[in-house]
């Protein structure tokens, strides 16, 4: 397989700067055909501009972009064509109903055979179809956009934070829609603040903090590799509790409830805090043992980048 | 360039157009609703009936049949006033604008003249009026004018030069129909602008444009499709304007191939315009303050509800650089004069300026943020 065909996206060392501000500083990465792709990051992080560097929204500093083989600041009209874009907090025209606005961008990308109805009916839409725009909700107003984006049957598609500001309901039904995306077998690029749709719907996740990738991989890998440790929850201590465990060597932390919280590297040490707990006649009421997920691995990630800054700074 | 494309865009627009009740009134209805009020207003100055008040100090036969002359020349409407008064009195409590006084020795100065033959037996009528009353200047020119035939008439001669009125216009030509060409040209700028500015302005806020950059669509399709929806429009509210202006004021305008070609210069030339605000006014509110700026000026300046030449001279210079003056000529010259040399003149300026705003306005519209 050629490079073009096996890769979706190819991102070589791109650099973007408004002015003094440095947006993306210097990042690669590739997106393979047919995965789901989370760019996860807070925000400013420099998400929304680099997914709009390669949508061919924004132009590059410097940095090769190539999308589908071809270079996003050369082949704009021949890119559009084969992509889908659902841009940050989508909007439409106000006073067109869902199938109208459906068949609006059909006809933008010069779809005859459009299946109208199939959209509306992955986007969940069906009740709505004659709804005015300006009447949606905000996660009906998402879905409709995330149909939207497909309407051209593109090859890779785009979604820039497709559930932030929706309430939890809305964000589930976001997601169930971007799951049928994924069974349909399209190379999706999301980028997202919440670990949470990162872990349930990519392959792979590349973590950005300030304009530069901190960690890639999985979310299995990244927690494997970025958070290979248990945490021990310790649930109504007594005081004695949290001395022994301390003198042990760990590093316990007073959560709310008398809970304490301990983080440990091999489920050995469980047992060995339990005895020593257990030998020093103190008590507790009930245990959690937990892996950690992809939120901690991002906390510390980011918290890790944070430090090298101020320590570059200080140098 | 795409017709599907620019299609498209034709059926979203005009579907917002409709189901938005308030742009429909001020589109079609409001342009309408001008012409019916001022039309009306200079209707009624065609064929009104001037009232004044008469204070008869003779009480004669011969004072009582020249109030009956003054009469019977059509405009007036005459009140008689008690003698007994103080006429200035009665004029500044009533607030009446013209009262004329017939002196007590009216009869007996006319017997003198035409029995007696003695020329200089005269009569002197006063006017007794209010100089800030418009129409009291008008009134007194008629009167002056009926007073010498009266004289004339006594003179036992005929008249020496009588005027004959020759139009150059085919028939009658009253003020709506100077103001017609006028409101045609003036709805479909304020449309044309307002519509490019505003609709331009609301998806970069709400970040349409943005999604429709990720699209096939290019700057072209997407300016020319505002032209022609906006063309759309002119043509239907100028169909249903000269409607209304033939139905209920029965104006004598000519309708010849000029009329399409200047409503869509028109229309070219402030989309164009409003194309470029948009980009130079980084917000909404800006753009649409830009908007009345140019709008102004425009609609007060080039002669859309009086002529020009009623304006001073540096004024009427000024109006020579706004475009909307060329459209107003342009207009009138083909459906009044049915002037083509005019009218051609007027459109290859309008025509010039168009096409560099059109062509501006592509330039300037951006999809990328850069």
């Amino acid at each position: 397989m050629t490079k073009e065909a096996e890769h979706a996206i190819d991102v070589e060392k791109l650099t973007k700067r408004y002015g003094n501000l440095l947006a993306v500083n210097d990042i690669s990465f590739t997106v393979r055909r047919g995965e789901v792709f989370a760019f996860l990051g807070p925000n400013g992080a420099g998400k929304t501009t680099t997914v709009e560097i390669i949508e061919t929204i924004r132009r590059p500093t410097s940095g090769k972009v190539s999308l589908l083989g071809m270079d996003v600041t050369k082949k704009k009209r021949k890119i559009v064509r084969r992509i889908g874009v659902l841009p940050q907090g989508f909007s439409s025209f106000d006073r067109i109903t869902v199938r109208e606005t459906i068949r609006y961008y059909s006809r933008l990308f010069n779809c005859r055979d459009t299946d109208i109805d199939g959209l509306i009916e992955l986007a969940n839409l069906k009740d709505k179809s004659k709804e005015q725009f300006k009447n949606l909700s905000g996660g009906l107003k998402q879905r409709l956009g995330i149909a939207i984006a497909i309407v051209n049957d593109p090859e890779v598609v785009f979604l820039d934070e497709p559930s932030t500001g929706l309430d939890p309901r809305a964000r589930r039904d976001v997601w169930d829609v971007l799951l049928g995306l994924k069974k349909k077998g399209k190379t999706v690029f999301l980028t997202t603040h919440y670990m949470e749709e990162a872990e349930l719907l990519a392959d792979t996740v590349a973590i950005i903090s300030k304009g530069s990738i901190v960690a890639m991989g999985s979310p299995g890998e990244l927690i494997e590799n970025n958070a290979n440790y248990l945490s021990l929850t310790l649930q109504s201590v007594d005081e004695k509790v949290f001395e022994i465990v301390q003198k042990m060597g760990f590093e316990p932390v007073n959560a709310n409830h008398n809970n304490i919280k301990v983080r440990v590297e091999h489920p050995d040490d469980i047992r060995k805090i339990l005895n020593a707990i257990k030998d020093a006649g103190a008590s507790f009421l009930n245990l959690d043992v937990r892996k950690p997920n992809l939120e901690e691995v991002f906390l510390k990630l980011t918290g890790a980048a944070l430090r090298e800054d101020l320590a570059k700074e200080v140098a | 360039m795409s017709l599907r494309v620019i299609g498209a865009n034709l059926i979203v627009s005009i579907k917002s157009f409709y189901r938005e009740k308030t742009a429909v009134f001020f589109r079609i209805a409001f342009p309408i609703i001008l012409i019916l009020v001022f039309g009306t207003i200079f209707m009624n100055q065609d064929n009104v009936r001037f009232d004044f008040y008469v204070q008869d100090l003779d009480q004669t036969n011969s004072s009582a049949e020249l109030v009956k002359t003054l009469e019977l020349s059509e405009k007036f409407k005459i009140t008689n006033v008690d003698p007994a008064i103080n006429a200035t009195q009665y004029a500044k409590k009533n607030k009446l604008n013209l009262i004329l006084v017939i002196p007590k020795d009216y009869e007996s100065s006319l017997i003198q003249r035409m029995k007696r033959n003695d020329p200089n037996a005269s009569a002197t009528i006063t006017y007794i009026y209010d100089p800030s009353s418009t129409s009291v200047d008008t009134k007194m020119q008629i009167l002056n004018s009926v007073f010498a035939e009266i004289n004339q008439k006594m003179s036992g001669k005929p008249s020496f030069i009588t005027p004959v009125e020759t139009s150059i216009l085919s028939s009658k030509y009253r003020f709506i129909d100077f103001f017609v060409p006028g409101i045609i040209a003036m709805a479909a700028m304020t449309s044309s602008l307002f519509g490019a500015v505003n609709v331009n302005a609301e998806l970069r806020q709400k970040g349409v444009t943005k999604k429709l950059s990720t699209t096939p669509i290019t700057r072209t399709d997407w300016i020319l499709s505002n032209v022609l929806y906006q063309f759309l429009l002119s043509i239907i509210s100028t169909i249903l304007m000269l409607l209304v202006s033939y139905a209920v004021f029965d104006v004598s305008l000519k309708l010849n191939f000029w009329l399409p070609v200047f409503v869509v210069l028109d229309v070219f030339a402030f989309v164009g315009i409003g194309m470029i605000l948009t980009r130079v006014a980084k917000e909404a509110e800006s753009a649409a303050a830009a908007a009345n700026a140019i709008i102004y000026p425009m609609m007060f300046l080039s002669g859309t509800f009086f002529p020009v030449e009623m304006m001073p001279g540096f004024l009427q210079k000024f109006s020579r650089i706004l475009p909307l003056y060329y459209v107003n000529e342009g207009l009138r010259a083909s459906m009044i004069f049915v002037d083509n040399m005019m009218a051609l003149r007027c459109s290859v300026i309008i025509g010039v300026f168009a096409a560099v705003a059109f062509v501006l306005g592509i330039m300037t519209t951006k999809w990328e943020d850069g």
